[in-house]
């Protein structure tokens, strides 16, 4: 790699202005975790690279009410020590909390873990879960765009190369509807998701389900919503044998979009355990909200 | 009688340095002046080479390009001289050294391994062990793949088999394994105030070293001095020699200190393998479990190059019995040239595969006769007196029995096992 | 080549940088501090990890240029007029020491863990040193060293 001009910038208007003469030749580096192996690697050469990661105004969790605004720079030891993401939010604090090792997470951002856009990213499909909104800014003003759909729709929604992720915002969920994870990796720490799996879940007095949402990590080539089970799910009572068959759903959205790979036999077998535990948890703490 | 050290709390001499990050890995020796090498490797299995230095050469900041043609004598290894210190005609592994760029930066050296032209007459390679056993497999080496036979004979193996109640007939297959120490091959070498060539690096041989790189470069052994310095791991990976002699070519023809240092990845690729086995084995026990005998074969795979692939086979030859008395024994145990990463010593040498296949065969043999895996072990198993396979007499302590029993007791055995059921 | 300033291990230092270097890089072949390693260069193994404005970092996923402005704290500065930290002596008390290219790396590690929690059980320590690899396999030596370092350090508070 041979790089030409490094910046460690302050402000979001001074990235904005970098980004804008720069262009494709510019990189932003937060914490590194990602971007500096593939500099090493030479799988991205840019000429320039842009240090965010002192910028204040992308450093901090805000509690807003309503919304939980959280700046593209804060670390996942930052979440993982907030006191926000505890109890119906733990979803999210559980998948921060097995990304990569301390050393990780001390520096990994989480608008890295966005903007880099690998599928097994632990952090987001809690929060495409919680119809987070993810705002962009560039020298031409800020857009927003829902996570989901910028994974899905790159064309339209996804990052421009003079755009800046600036943060991520979310609605407070409610007391009786909670967010759980579950992770798959190789071993306990430093593991890439094989498979992980978010959920958020509503239940009315008599168990059943009326608000669900699923999201996978590693079970396609982006983190994305698992509508089928959703739709399967919802206004169902949940027990062994509804989750048993939720489990199947999966596996047939899985046997299509993963046709042909050689990881499916696997993947099919371990989604269910994982499938179970993020329901299990989200059941498990809903029960304890309504005792 | 008073001891000073059995059974006493001793300081280790070295802990002082390695907690205050004072203790000097190669890659910690700096000299004024020195320049850098890299190493150009192979990316092909099997191929016949053609090698253009002279593009990189004509960088700024390049100082020499070593190949096959600037060593005096080319050839080495631990048991056979099968490797080449840089290859001249014809690579057997992805990873084989061609070339070794000396430069003044360690970027500068890069930017020329790039512009290194290598033309791959690509050849068939051999990958299945069991494939290059064949005459007609392509060949690694021209003495021809089957690299070492090893062979035990002992009783009547008819006969053991004959009077058997129970027989299994199992494969077993262990992978390879890389020891992935944490200290990536390094080293620096100069020339000391007497003249020698001195090479400073973590080994595990400082003396066979001394040897190889003698030989290579054809002098006397007493101009070369091989520095060990402190070792970030090795498991056996540093048995066979790896940028010893490419530093003192380098040394030797230029006269400034040179340094080297390995990436995680290079280091992968460089160094040697836990032998990959497939282990067949027939066990067969009369009704009360004790063992009459056993068939064994097993094949392993040494990659590209010998390095010790005999001593290691020979080792699981011996021990594929495992620690039991077997009247009737035959084992036939071959190592196996293939285009594969070259496999060496890693812990245990031979001995920690074996297990895998003795001991499942013991499982297996206990459920069929009815038994249960500790009964059949403690009526077979060595104790002081015992003959091995290989007519060896255990004269010494044999303290096996006593060792299972603690680990019956220790685990609660017999409780997990009724709990289990 | 840029100019940054940074403190490393209580000392000013004004320099001009390599675009390109990591913080590894920098302490090590800019500043003679080898005592941070390099295992692997992608964050795997820790042998790198100093302690940057209070928190771990593997040094060899730091751009040097980043670290303008900030605090860094390697195993050479553990050492204070000549007496070893707490831990460092409990690695070499228990014998947590083998190969010894990871020790550097671990001992930052617990040193982080011990600032933020005085008091760790097993499990956390565990934790604290997950991104550390220690080849030699000397897991349960060290574990102890960090135990035995919350002893010491709580002797020498009182």
């Amino acid at each position: 790699m041979v790089l030409e001009g490094v910046y460690k910038v302050r402000s979001i208007d001074e990235v904005v202005e970098l980004l804008e003469k720069y262009r494709e030749n510019a990189k932003i580096i937060a914490g590194g975790t990602d971007i500096v192996i593939a500099l090493r690697n030479e799988k991205i050469t840019p000429k320039v690279l842009i240090d965010i990661s002192s910028i204040d105004e992308l450093k901090s969790i805000k509690d807003e009410g309503e919304f939980i605004k959280i700046g593209a720079g804060v670390t996942f030891t930052k979440i993982v020590e907030s006191s926000l993401f505890q109890k119906n939010l733990w979803g999210l604090y559980k998948a921060c909390r097995l990304v990569g090792s301390p050393q990780i997470r001390n520096k990994g951002t989480i608008g890295g873990n966005i903007a880099n856009g690998s599928p097994a990213a632990d952090s987001i499909p809690p929060l495409i879960c919680l119809g987070s909104t993810i705002t962009l800014a560039s020298k031409n003003g800020k857009r927003k765009v829902l996570l989901e759909e910028y994974y899905k729709d790159k064309a339209n929604y996804g990052m421009k190369e003079d755009e800046l992720l600036v943060s991520i915002d979310f609605k407070k969920p409610t007391e009786n509807r909670v967010l759980s994870f579950a992770k798959l990796g190789l071993r306990k720490a430093l593991a890439i998701s094989r498979i992980s799996i978010a959920t958020f879940l509503e239940l009315d007095k008599k168990g059943q389900v009326t608000t669900i949402r699923v999201a996978s990590g590693s079970l396609g080539k982006y983190p994305m919503r698992e509508l089928e089970v959703e739709e399967f799910l919802c206004g169902r009572k949940l027990n062994e044998r509804t989750i048993d068959e939720a489990i199947k759903v999966v596996q047939q959205s899985m046997d299509e979009r993963l046709k042909g790979r050689s990881t499916l036999p696997y993947k099919r077998v371990a989604v269910e355990s994982m499938l179970r535990e993020s329901i299990g948890d989200g059941i498990k703490f809903l029960d304890g909200v309504r005792a | 009688m008073r001891l000073d050290v059995v059974g006493k709390n001793l300081i280790r001499v070295d802990a002082y340095s390695k907690v205050t990050g004072k203790a000097l890995y190669p890659q910690d020796i700096y000299i004024d002046g020195m320049a850098y090498g890299k190493t150009l490797r192979s990316e092909k299995p099997h191929a016949y080479i053609k090698v253009d230095t002279r593009e990189a050469e004509k960088l700024e900041g390049i100082i020499k390009i070593f190949t096959y043609k600037d060593v005096p004598k080319n050839s080495h290894g631990v048991v056979f001289k099968d490797h080449e210190v840089f290859c001249e005609k014809k690579v057997r592994r992805i990873g084989d050294p061609i070339a070794f760029v000396v430069g003044e930066s360690e970027r500068v050296c890069e930017l020329a391994l790039k512009k290194i032209v290598v033309h791959y007459d690509e050849l068939e390679g051999v990958f299945d062990p069991l494939l290059a056993m064949d005459e007609n497999s392509p060949k690694v080496h021209e003495s021809g793949n089957i690299m070492y036979h090893y062979k035990i004979r002992k009783g009547n193996i008819k006969e053991g088999f004959k009077n058997s109640h129970a027989i299994v007939e199992n494969t077993y297959k262990t992978h390879m394994v890389d020891h992935a120490f944490l200290q990536p091959e390094a080293g620096v070498s100069f020339i000391d105030d007497k003249g020698r060539i001195t090479i400073m690096v973590a080994t595990q041989y400082p003396h066979y070293d001394r040897e190889e790189v003698a030989a290579n470069l054809n002098l006397p052994q007493d101009q070369i001095r091989i520095i060990n310095t402190n070792v970030g791991g090795a498991f056996g990976g540093r048995e066979d020699i790896s940028l010893q002699t490419h530093l003192a070519l380098a040394v030797y023809t230029l006269k400034i200190p040179v340094k080297v240092i390995y990436s995680r990845e290079e280091s992968f690729i460089a160094h040697s393998k836990r032998h990959s086995m497939i282990m067949k084995c027939k066990t067969g026990a009369d009704k009360d479990g004790k063992l009459l005998a056993m068939k064994a074969v097993i094949i392993g795979d040494t990659g590209a190059y010998a390095s010790w692939g005999t001593n290691v086979l020979r080792k699981a030859g011996v021990h594929i019995t495992g620690p039991y008395y077997i009247p009737n024994v035959v084992v036939d145990s071959y190592a196996v040239y293939t285009n594969n990463p070259f496999a060496g010593a890693m812990r245990g040498f031979g001995v920690t595969q074996v297990p895998i296949a003795h001991e499942q065969q013991m499982d297996i043999l206990a459920e069929e006769l009815g038994m249960d895996p500790v009964s059949i072990r403690m009526i077979n198993m060595f104790g002081k007196g015992s003959v091995t396979a290989t007519g060896q007499v255990l004269t010494e302590s044999v303290p096996l029995e006593e060792c299972l029993e603690k680990v019956v007791e220790g685990m609660d055995f017999y409780h997990r096992e009724e709990e289990a059921k | 080549m840029k100019d940054i300033k940074l403190n490393v291990n209580g000392k000013d230092y004004t320099l001009n940088v390599d675009e390109n270097i990591k913080l590894l890089g920098l302490l090590r072949d800019e500043l003679g501090l080898t005592g941070a390693k390099e295992g692997c260069g992608e964050g795997e193994c820790g042998a790198c990890t100093v302690i940057m404005d209070g928190e771990t970092v593997n040094s060899c996923l730091v751009m040097a240029f980043q670290a303008d402005g900030s605090n860094i704290l390697t195993i050479e500065g553990l050492e204070q007029n000549g007496e070893l930290h707490p831990i460092q002596q409990a690695f070499i008390d228990v014998g947590a020491v083998q190969c010894g290219y990871c020790t550097p790396g671990m001992i930052m590690s617990v040193k982080a863990l011990l600032d933020k929690n005085t008091n760790p059980t097993r499990e956390e320590i565990r934790e604290g040193i997950s991104g550390n690899l220690c080849r030699c396999t000397g897991y349960n030596k060290i574990v102890d060293a960090a135990e035995l370092s919350i002893k010491y350090l709580e002797e020498g508070r009182r």
